[in-house]
């Protein structure tokens, strides 16, 4: 009877999912041959199912709960493909054709590659952007360190104080970009106006522009970093403290010897989450030079990107410059990059908090 | 029990799954719908006149039931992108706006053919390329000059049509400047080399006039110069480059370098600038937008002289600025015909009447009520316009080179002589690679 059973639902869960393998292969196929078929797509999704049904009812002990789980996580699994892998996929390929964003004709291999190295404008870019993230990553901690001190200190409405620290965090970076541009362009001339007599905006010459786009990050980003730190120092055992008190440490030693050390985990990912999200700077660049600025001699050329970071130059290679697989054998090379920054973060805190 | 709450489980994830599924399926209606050529799609790229576009598609419903959609993008939205992501998501528009050569060589044999058009014969303002064909439809006709308020010449007794060159130019610029007080002047030109948004106004526009002022509609010497690896006639942009120089001297300081659009339109509107370097667009701002400012400077005239930068110089710049190319698609007979119909009376005088259009038809009888309406009629009357051979130059080329070059020029950190020679470098590199 049982044995019955079991074999009655293995032919029904079989050609459940004999079925439904044919009427999504069927639909792909109506699909790839562009066909005016509208219930190719509803077929696609019936046959997902039926499969999915079928599966789920294959009988077998062992592997049932392997199937349940591969079933609950194909919802995550399939957008996950979809979203990123296949892009991906796709790009590491459109880097290696002529693609214009509409069609390519030929493929062209790693011709892109040794392009784009050999254009002063984008040796430039990497070299900006290297620097924008050396500045970054110490005065945004330094900032925000500093920040997190004064807010876990015993002052008045220090509610107050990390909520306006913190606003900012808030503000998109294209809006905020351009509420900086007005600044430097039409209050800050005016009071250089009064003291110096000229009327330059600090926006219109590169190295300038390059110190407003910093300031512009740091407001933005140390309130973040700040919340961070104050969630560290309240870590800070109370009893540690008390007894460094009694041995005699003022402020200093304190904040050097005790505090310091115990947060260092923090100080790790504070560094690198500056680290990758300085190196990714993208809204706040665009709106607030959008990547001009001019430098004289770089290799040889006239630069007119002065102020042009890794991903709008990226941005601007495909869209306004409308070579869309030199764009994407740029933005090749920065993820790869970022792919290794970020194993680098994963490996060291990892190795962190074996220590700890 | 636990068999059946899993059978529940799943049961949800299918029903949700299959409600996805009918989500799919409207979609597909739709373009079903599409297919039998009820509804046509149009992608316009001035978004100022969407109200009107979609008066005339309600209009076109009631005369023949074809609906027309209108979706307008504009204000800094980059079409070409857009329309490369429909075309991957196959959603392509049935209409929609290319802005010259490069635009229209991003859709090679994907456009139709328009040459057996009725309203080709009656326009010379279409797009039509060697070898494909009439591909873009006209809708309307800009003009790039340098645009003066006559009322503010005349109290200062400066005749227009005396620039006629550099000299004279200079001159004029300096009988304004001397009189600035009394005419309520801030200063003479209004003139913004801002790099990272005006870039257009500068590596586009401005420079048109090295590549075209004073020369036949279909010349195409400096053009062909610049698109062969990036050459520049040296005597010719040194004279533009010395009229660059002269509109740096005598613009708004708090304009020149780090201004914007709306302040240089503003300003020019409330009659605190005796020219602009803007063309016949800003029309529509000064009576819409800045209205009230136009209003209370007495509503003035304007008019338009040519950037004479070379003695002799008497040709202002015309042409469409966009144009409509229908998409090789199942809708194409639709389109044109929609197409045909807005060459037409009844759609131009909305057009004309009420978007402010300069119209490319010569069977119009609508004038625009817009203030540069006259100007470029009569120029278009005597025969003094030239081409818009800036549409194509290379992608890009004002945002990411030239426009840059204004900038430093402006900003004190160029000469004339090196504006010469670092435009040289910077055209070469930008057509080296």
């Amino acid at each position: 009877m049982n044995n019955q059973d079991t074999v009655r639902n293995k032919v029904v869960s079989l050609s459940l999912l004999f079925i439904g393998i044919c009427m999504m292969v069927w639909a792909v196929f109506l699909d790839f041959t562009n066909s005016a078929v509208s219930f190719r797509g509803p077929m696609l999704i019936v046959g997902v199912i039926v499969i999915m049904i079928g599966a789920y009812l294959y009988p077998t002990l062992k592997n049932h709960r392997k199937i349940v789980n591969v079933l609950f996580l194909f919802p995550l699994l399939f957008t996950f493909g979809v979203t990123v892998i296949i892009p991906l996929v796709l790009g590491v390929f459109y880097s290696l054709t002529n693609w214009d964003g509409i069609r390519f004709t030929e493929i062209i291999g790693f011709g892109n590659y040794a392009i784009m190295f050999k254009e002063p404008s984008f040796v430039w870019s990497i070299f900006i952007t290297v620097l924008f993230v050396i500045f970054n990553m110490v005065l945004v901690n330094v900032v925000g360190f500093a920040l997190a001190l004064l807010c876990t200190s015993n002052l008045k409405g220090i509610g107050f104080f990390r909520a306006a620290y913190f606003l900012p965090n808030l503000i998109g970076g294209i809006v905020l970009g351009y509420i900086w541009q007005f600044i430097f362009n039409n209050v800050l001339t005016q009071v250089i106006f009064k003291f110096f007599g000229s009327q330059a905006s600090i926006l219109a010459k590169t190295n300038t522009a390059f110190i407003g786009i910093i300031v512009v990050y740091i407001w933005q980003y140390a309130g973040y970093i700040m919340l961070i730190y104050i969630t560290g120092l309240t870590q800070v055992p109370k009893d540690v403290l008390e007894a460094s008190q009694i041995d005699g440490a003022n402020k200093i030693a304190t904040l050097f010897k005790i505090k310091i050390p115990m947060i260092a985990s923090t100080i790790t990912i504070c560094t690198f989450l500056t680290l990758t999200s300085a190196f990714k700077q993208f809204d706040v660049n665009m709106a607030l030079t959008n990547g001009v600025g001019s430098v004289a001699n770089f290799m040889g050329d006239y630069l007119t990107n002065g102020t042009q970071m890794l991903a709008l130059n990226i941005y601007n290679t495909a869209i306004s410059k409308n070579s869309y697989a030199l764009g994407q054998a740029k933005a090749v090379l920065f993820f790869i990059i970022l792919a290794c920054v970020s194993l680098l973060q994963v490996s060291i805190s990892s190795k962190k908090e074996v220590e700890m | 029990m636990k068999k059946l709450l899993a059978l529940l489980t799943t049961g949800i994830m299918v029903l949700s799954l299959a409600a996805c599924g009918s989500g799919v399926n409207e979609a597909s209606g739709n373009e079903n719908a599409s297919g039998k050529g009820t509804t046509i799609r149009l992608v316009n790229g001035k978004i100022e006149v969407d109200a009107q576009l979609k008066k005339l598609s309600e209009m076109y419903k009631k005369e023949t039931g074809v609906t027309v959609e209108i979706e307008s993008m504009g204000g800094g939205v980059d079409i070409q992108g857009t329309l490369k992501g429909y075309y991957q998501a196959g959603n392509m528009p049935d209409i929609f706006v290319n802005g010259g050569a490069t635009d229209f060589s991003n859709w090679e044999g994907l456009l139709v053919d328009m040459s057996d058009q009725k309203w080709v014969s009656d326009t010379g303002a279409a797009y039509v390329d060697e070898k494909y064909g009439t591909i873009g439809f006209p809708y309307t006709v800009e003009a790039i000059g340098l645009s003066y308020n006559a009322d503010i010449l005349k109290k200062a007794g400066v005749d227009p049509t005396s620039i006629t060159g550099p000299d004279s130019m200079k001159a004029a610029f300096e009988t304004l400047d001397s009189k600035k007080d009394e005419l309520g002047l801030k200063a003479v030109v209004g003139y913004c080399a801002e790099v990272s948004s005006l870039y257009w106004s500068t590596g586009n526009h401005l420079f048109s006039n090295y590549l075209d002022a004073g020369l036949e509609r279909d010349d195409a010497t400096y053009i062909d110069m610049l698109n062969d690896g990036g050459k520049l006639d040296k005597n010719r942009l040194t004279a533009f480059g010395e009229m660059v120089g002269l509109l740096n001297q005598y613009s708004d300081p708090a304009l020149l370098v780090s201004g914007t659009y709306d302040q240089q339109i503003l300003n020019f509107a409330s009659g605190k600038y005796a020219f602009v370097t803007q063309g016949s667009w800003i029309g529509a701002t000064m009576t819409s937008t800045d209205a009230e400012a136009y209003k209370s400077a007495g509503n003035f005239e304007v008019g338009m002289i040519p950037y004479a930068f070379e003695e002799g110089i008497d040709t202002i710049l015309t042409n469409s600025p966009s144009w409509w190319s229908v998409y090789d698609g199942d809708n194409k007979e639709e389109a044109m015909r929609f197409l045909q119909w807005c060459s037409e009376d009844t759609a131009q005088k909305v057009l004309v009447e009420e978007a402010g259009f300069i119209s490319p038809f010569n069977s119009c009888q609508y004038v625009a009520n817009d203030p540069f309406a006259q100007t470029i009629v009569d120029y278009q009357a005597a025969n003094k316009t030239s081409g818009w051979h800036w549409l194509e130059m290379k992608e890009g080329l004002a945002q990411n080179y030239t426009g840059q070059v204004f900038g430093d020029f402006a900003a004190g950190n160029l000469n004339v002589d090196s504006f010469v020679s670092t435009m040289e470098k910077v055209c070469q590199s930008a057509y080296g690679n």
